[in-house]
């Protein structure tokens, strides 16, 4: 034995000369209740360690034993059986501590109290009402049974019935009661089947049957094979008796005709009867009997399956024998701890009971520490006169409660004892019991684990996910800056035709180039709001929001969403596309975010890229064949739709109204509005070679050609702004193209090479450009792709690497004249605003209509874009 | 100087005797309300203060005929307080002591130690002293000492001088009284006890002894001479219905029946408690085959076994000396005992369901079973012992099939089984114990006879779980039931020792073995015969009748059998034979549980006959 055993001593009373063998009991709550053997009964508070009262009986005390309640205190002296309410004692205790002396209350116990008046009471048992008593007359035991009232403090016991068993004479016992005098106590204990329902005394207080060292529940096949079918068929309990003189009796209580019959004799004197688990099965009830005789004999008393006959299971007596003498012991769930007066020793009875058939079964293996295991160990605590019955502290050490020869209490501590036992052998149908329960519990176990498990996935999973929302969300904070973000988003538009309706589609893709994995949870927000709006719109930002959750985009791939855009003629463009990411919380949490109402809306919102719809990207261009048609025909579309016909002729006669003033409305031919761009040729070649290098090998070729082809085609097809139009796949390899904007009109774009210079300058000094020239009877669509016209070459312009400055006189003539222009321009609008804000003889249209003259003036002669 | 001081203390000892003399008959006036028990504490209170006084007088003053007539009265006290409390040695002691100072105050040599000589010579020598009566007083409890430790003899010897006893001591005692009238504070000290009424119920118990004690020596007559004699005398109620009732016992045993019923009807009469007269006239009904009578003298016994006073009668009132500390010889208690209100209760129920009484029956029967689990049972001496308790469960099971409550009685049977079955052995031998044998083999024959027993309860349980299913009219689970029994006796090797009629030996476990074997093979082969399965049917039949030939089922069913299955002419011989056994055999010995079943298929005997006439033709043609 390796631990040590810590000894407590809680306090030291002397004590000389008893008469009976000592004990100490637990009871009323934390009180012990220490019986010397005198007339005294101290009352020792574990709780507060110290002594509280002393309970002077008339007689020496030689048994105590407290109701089922622990309410009522019975105490056998030599004068009969007295009875103390815990009630009682706790006002004396509580008005001694009132007094605030430290010295214990003495409790004077006086014959009022008297229970039973039987002399010579050496032993007690409560079993539900029933009181027992043990008594030694000349040359018998008289084990009388009373009728307990519940109330009993007052009144008196009514006596039931009463048994003599003759009393074995025994040279040990009379040798040694000459010399000592002191009267052994005999061995009273109340044996229960497990199966049996609990005490009805005892099932009427609240709590479950505590069993105590002198309550046992045995388990049901070995109670009916020591006790009998008819005590368990009348569930009865059974009262096992260890006498001095060594036999160990029982009888059952609540069955009638019984008398006490000998289960087994020592031949020496029964010291202690408890029972033990020792098979480590919760079965709430005990597997076997242990009686300890003085000179250390120990008989085990267990179900033997298989009897000698072949014949089902038989009680087994297994007798042992320990180095004695042993004064007092107390079992536990599987040991047997007991002190020989110089020495306190453990025993344990697994070990024990089962050596012989351990040796039997694998002999080389464990014969050794069944060996090391038989032989009792020490715990080197001496001189221990009475045990408590032991109790395990939250550590799991079994502490046991002590009294001393010297009178001291102690608490011993023991140390913890590994677990190594092997298996142990059940008797068959207990096996198919414990067996189920284990599967049982197994499954339990397996259940509670997956749980748990499944719990730690989800949240690792979601560590993992939140981990990846993270990363990407600094990424975007980190790139919303910088041009080249990892993630964004590219759209393409596209015309279609539904129901007789053209609409604009915008496919918008989310490109995920980032190393992390959009998860579940995110959701592709689209904003389109108009960069320009009708003032019919009120005001506000006509914005319309799309939103596409989607379940996972991994590294590398990208998301297609379609969204409508516009129908025709209903939008005004340029349009702002802002895209953003948002994840929302609740998604991360899944279902337990439901728990959190402040969850539900929180949401981090990253932005994307900004993407523009121009009037460029929403142009539908027409083949030539259909640019034909359209140039003779205008209005008269194909028959089918006559209604949308109507419908736009009536539009056009509207805005052509709008457009060109009173006065041109009745005309069949509308007025053509027009603007254009010149862009430097060379710039456009430059430009187009850098562009087509990294994208078509044959390009080039083709491009330079024709430049002002080609530079209609990039303007028509090139992906500004990340967004390109649908229309690729055509060829326009055209220098005119008719197309229809999103409003319904007819556009024409021309592009063409134009030599600009001065006439003055010579030859070598003029420049070749590319001149592309929009027309259409509708100034919105003028100006729309206009506008569109110059951000892309704006961008071109950015693109291409600076030049010398070869062409610095062109620039410079350029600049004057387009100064001169807006000089004259300027004079002609503050004229306008002038007559405007005297009101002299102009009306309103009149001033409208210079004031688009202006307008037009700007727009129609070009700066050249070198 | 010191003869004052002796007086002196004497005075002192007289004023406290005065004392507790006076509390004591206090006491016992008060009686009647004031329990037993603390009636009995009382007693040993007195007890135990006359000790005291009487210690101090024997250590203290010399044996002076002054002072005799005090201490003598003393010592009446202390000793009949003593005998009150059945503590009769240390009576007897006291009164040896005082009778030696008797002696020595007298002066004589010592006498002879025969009793009936001491006492004569000692009356002799006191014969003219003041102290004479105070010596009688001592005699009369000498008398009560001898009557209690049944020393019949003695007192046989001494009776004349005993009874004579009444008569000096009544005339005395009114000399006495006299004086007491005289003045109340005269010295002459209180006794507890009249002697008087002393005497008188001396004089009854001692004849009730005697007669008790010539009845179980064979001499009827005579012992009925003396109880007539004491049924004269004045007497508690109690005991002159002893006396009718020993009357009626001795008539009985003169195979006088009809006039020993007389007499325990007198002694019922007399003393509502005397039970044991229910009890024997209820014997007697059985003996007369008067089965009604016998049933509503069970049902009176069991209800006035359960009165409250009937067990513990209590202490009448001015006696201080209950009948019960003289009367304690063993014959008489034989002839006063009674069976516990649980065997009357289950003889009563038996009867019942024996003689048609099923319902009534089944209730008695559930009430013993109700009062086995209540919690006042504990461990009554029952005398004769009731069944064990598996028995008592598989009779009630029984009743409660026989009166058709075949769930309550698989209910009982499943307990039974339940609580055996983890204990029944793999197998086992039998072996019939020799007279001889039987002593030496002790603890391990027990054993082996407790699995014995427990296999036949597990056998007969499941044989009623059988019945129950037949009555259910559910074969299948019926053969189930039966084969369960079947297997479980078929683990039982039978070891021949003796004769062969071990068989018919009713009781033993071979009987018991022999009687589940045939009826389970019956009940299985009945089960077979009505799923249509013949042959099963008829094997398991024969079978039946080889081991149970008494079976009137099985043979029915036999030849019902062999009809089917056209073998008409054995079938007509099968129930000849099975019919002319019925006539023969009884089953009054076996327990309900091993009858033959009420409530199964029955074959309609008139209807069998038909059908045997109708063969009788084709026979002969």
């Amino acid at each position: 034995m390796e631990g040590r055993c810590a000894v407590e001593t809680w306090a030291e009373f002397g004590f000389s000369g008893t008469s009976c063998t000592p004990k100490v009991q637990l009871g009323f709550g934390t009180d012990v209740f220490i019986c010397t053997g005198s007339d005294e009964v101290y009352v020792f508070s574990a709780k507060e360690r110290k002594l509280t009262a002393v309970l002077q009986f008339p007689g020496p005390v030689s048994d105590l034993v407290e109701s089922h309640d622990k309410q009522v205190l019975f105490a056998a002296c030599m004068s009969g059986v007295y009875c103390v309410s815990s009630q009682f004692l706790l006002s004396r205790v509580q008005s001694s501590l009132a007094d605030a002396s430290s010295s214990p209350s003495e409790l004077k116990i006086s014959s009022e109290f008297l229970l039973v008046p039987e002399e010579g009471v050496l032993s007690l048992l409560l079993v539900g009402s029933v009181l027992l008593t043990l008594s030694q007359r000349d040359t018998s035991w008289i084990l009388t049974l009373y009728n307990c009232p519940k109330q009993s403090a007052s009144s008196s016991c009514e006596s039931l019935t009463s048994f003599s068993l003759p009393l074995v004479s025994s040279v040990v016992q009379d040798d040694d009661e000459g010399k000592t005098g002191v009267r052994r106590r005999p061995v009273l204990i109340c044996v229960c089947s497990g199966d049996a329902t609990p005490l009805p005394s005892s099932s009427t207080s609240s709590s479950e049957v505590t069993l105590t060292d002198r309550h046992i529940r045995l388990e049901p096949v070995l109670f009916k094979l020591l006790f009998g079918v008819d005590a368990a068929l009348a569930k009865s309990p059974v009262i096992l008796c260890g006498l001095p003189d060594g036999c160990l009796c029982f009888l059952p209580v609540r069955l009638a005709g019984s008398r006490p019959r000998v289960l087994h004799n020592l031949e020496q004197p029964v010291v202690f009867v408890g029972a033990s688990a020792v098979m480590k099965m919760g079965l709430g009830h005990a597997q076997c009997l242990v009686a300890v005789g003085e000179l250390g004999r120990v008989v085990l008393i267990k179900t033997d399956k298989g009897g000698p006959e072949g014949g089902g299971n038989t009680a087994g007596f297994t007798e042992r024998c320990v180095p004695g003498p042993v004064v007092c012991g107390c079992v536990d769930k599987n040991c047997l701890y007991y002190s020989t007066g110089s020495d306190l020793l453990r025993l344990d009875l697994s070990e024990g009971l089962f050596g012989q058939e351990g040796q039997e079964r694998n002999e080389e293996t464990s014969s050794k520490t069944d060996a090391a295991r038989q032989s009792p160990t020490s715990l080197s605590v001496c001189r221990v006169v009475a045990l408590a019955e032991p109790a395990h502290n939250p550590a799991g050490e079994v502490e046991l409660l002590g009294l001393s020869v010297r009178g001291q209490i102690q608490r011993i501590t023991l140390p913890l004892e590994k677990e190594d036992t092997g298996l142990s052998k059940m008797p068959s149908t207990q096996v198919g019991r414990s067996v189920r329960d284990l599967l049982s519990a197994i499954g339990d176990v397996c259940d509670r684990a997956s749980m748990l498990k499944t719990g730690i996935k989800s949240k690792n999973q979601i560590l993992k996910h939140l981990n990846q929302v993270l990363n990407i969300s600094f990424l975007l904070v980190a790139g919303t800056n910088s041009e080249e973000n990892l993630i964004r988003c590219h759209a393409t538009t596209k015309w279609s035709r539904l129901l007789q309706k053209d609409s604009l589609n915008l496919t918008c893709v989310l490109d995920n180039s980032s190393p992390y994995v959009l998860e579940h949870g995110w959701t592709l927000s689209v904003t389109v709001f108009p960069l320009s709006y009708p003032p019919s719109a009120g005001g506000e930002s006509p914005s319309t929001n799309f939103s596409f959750p989607f379940h996972s985009l991994p590294a590398g791939e990208s998301l297609e969403v379609s969204l409508p855009l516009a129908a025709a003629g209903v939008a005004s463009f340029p349009m702002t596309v802002s895209c953003s990411l948002i994840f929302s919380l609740s998604s991360l949490l899944g279902e337990e975010a439901a728990n959190f109402k402040g969850l539900q809306c929180s949401c981090i919102s990253l932005p994307l890229n900004t993407l523009t719809v121009d009037w460029l990207h929403a142009l539908q261009v027409s083949s030539p064949i259909d640019a034909q048609k359209m140039a003779t025909s205008q209005c008269n579309n194909t028959a089918t739709d006559t209604i949308q016909t109507f419908l736009n002729s009536r539009r056009i006669k509207c805005s052509g109204r709008g457009e060109g003033g009173g006065e041109n409305a009745s005309k069949p031919k509308r007025e053509q509005f027009s603007a254009s761009v010149r862009v430097l040729s060379e710039l456009v070649r430059d430009m187009l070679v850098v562009k087509s290098s990294d994208e078509d090998p044959q390009g080039p070729k083709l491009a330079l050609q024709n430049v002002h082809v080609s530079l209609l085609e990039w303007l028509l097809s090139e992906g500004f702004g990340g967004v390109r139009t649908g229309h690729q796949g055509d060829k326009m390899s055209r220098s005119v193209i008719h197309a229809r904007g999103p409003n319904g009109h007819t556009v024409k774009l021309t592009a063409k090479e134009v030599n600009v210079g001065e006439e003055s300058v010579g030859k070598e000094e003029s420049l070749t450009t590319v001149e592309v020239q929009v027309e259409s009877s509708s100034i919105a669509a003028v100006c729309g792709l206009h506008h569109a016209m110059l951000r892309r070459v704006q961008t071109l312009l950015q693109r291409v690497p600076e030049r010398a400055a070869s062409t610095k006189s062109i620039r410079s003539l350029g600049l004057r004249r387009a100064l001169q222009r807006a000089e004259h321009l300027l004079q002609q609008i503050q004229q306008i605003r002038v007559s405007g804000a005297f009101g002299v003889g102009a009306s309103t249209g009149q001033m409208t209509r210079s004031l688009l003259a202006v307008y037009r003036e700007l727009r129609e002669n070009p700066l050249l874009i070198i | 100087m010191c003869q004052y001081w002796w007086s002196f203390t004497l005075c002192t000892v007289v004023t406290f005797q005065f004392a507790f003399t006076f509390l004591f008959q206090q006491q016992e006036r008060g009686a009647e309300a004031v329990s037993h028990n603390q009636n009995q504490t009382h007693q040993r209170w007195c007890l135990s203060e006359f000790h005291k006084l009487s210690r101090k007088i024997q250590g203290g003053i010399p044996p002076l005929v002054d002072h005799a007539q005090s201490e003598l009265t003393v010592v009446y006290n202390t000793c009949l307080c003593s005998a009150a409390l059945s503590q009769l040695s240390e009576a007897e002691l006291l009164l040896s002591q005082a009778t030696e100072r008797v002696i020595q105050m007298t002066g004589d040599d010592p006498i002879s130690s025969d009793p009936p000589a001491f006492w004569r010579t000692l009356l002799k020598s006191v014969g003219n002293t003041t102290f004479n009566s105070s010596v009688q007083h001592l005699l009369c409890l000498q008398w009560a000492l001898w009557l209690a430790k049944c020393q019949l003899k003695t007192i046989q010897e001494f009776q004349d001088e005993l009874f004579s006893l009444s008569e000096t001591l009544s005339t005395e005692l009114g000399d006495d009284k006299r004086s007491s009238e005289r003045g109340k504070s005269s010295d002459i000290p209180l006794l507890v006890m009249d002697p008087r009424r002393l005497i008188e119920l001396l004089q009854t118990c001692t004849f009730i002894a005697q007669g008790a004690e010539r009845l179980s020596e064979g001499q009827s007559s005579e012992a009925l001479s003396g109880l007539q004699k004491a049924s004269s005398l004045p007497a508690p109620r109690m005991l002159l219905a002893y006396t009718h009732h020993l009357s009626g016992c001795c008539l009985a045993s003169m195979s006088c029946p009809q006039m020993a019923l007389q007499c325990y009807r007198k002694a019922v009469e007399t003393d509502s408690r005397c039970v044991c007269a229910l009890y024997q006239s209820l014997l007697i009904y059985r003996e007369l085959g008067n089965t009604q009578a016998e049933i509503q003298a069970l049902r009176l016994l069991h209800s006035s076994l359960l009165l409250p006073s009937a067990t513990e009668p209590p202490l009448a009132g001015a006696a201080l000396l209950s009948p019960s500390v003289l009367l304690c010889s063993q014959s008489l208690n034989r002839l006063l005992s009674v069976p516990s209100a649980l065997s009357v209760l289950h003889s009563l129920a038996q009867k019942c369901v024996l003689y048609g009484r099923v319902s009534e029956g089944v209730e008695y029967y559930l009430d013993l079973l109700a009062a086995l689990h209540s919690d006042d049972q504990h461990g009554v001496h029952e005398d004769p012992p009731l069944p064990r308790l598996p028995e008592l469960y598989l009779e009630a099971g029984a009743a409660l099939l026989t009166a058709r409550r075949p769930a309550d009685c698989m209910a009982l049977c499943d307990e039974v089984v339940g609580t055996t079955l983890e204990l029944l052995p793999e197998k086992l031998v039998l072996e019939e114990p020799e007279e001889t044998s039987e002593i030496e083999t002790g603890a391990v024959g027990a054993e082996g006879e407790d699995r014995m027993r427990m296999l036949l309860w597990t056998g007969a349980a499941y044989l009623l779980q059988g019945h129950c299913h037949t009555h259910l009219r559910d074969w299948k689970q019926a053969v189930t039931h039966y084969t369960r029994c079947i297997n479980l006796l078929v683990k039982v090797h039978f070891k021949k020792k003796g004769d062969a009629d071990m068989v018919g030996k009713q009781g033993t476990n071979l009987c018991i073995l022999q009687r589940l074997k045939g009826l389970s093979l019956a009940g299985r082969g009945i089960s077979f015969s009505q799923t249509d399965q013949l042959r099963e049917a008829l094997r398991d039949l024969h079978l039946s009748l080889q081991a149970a030939p008494d079976c009137v089922g099985a043979g029915l069913w036999c030849g019902e059998v062999l009809w089917r299955l056209g073998r008409r002419q054995e079938a007509a011989a099968c129930w000849e034979k099975t019919w002319s056994f019925t006539a023969q055999s009884s089953v009054e010995g076996l327990r309900l549980y091993l009858q033959e079943p009420q409530t199964g298929p029955l074959l309609d005997s008139t209807e069998l006959q038909h059908r045997i006439q109708e063969l009788g033709p084709t026979l002969s043609a």
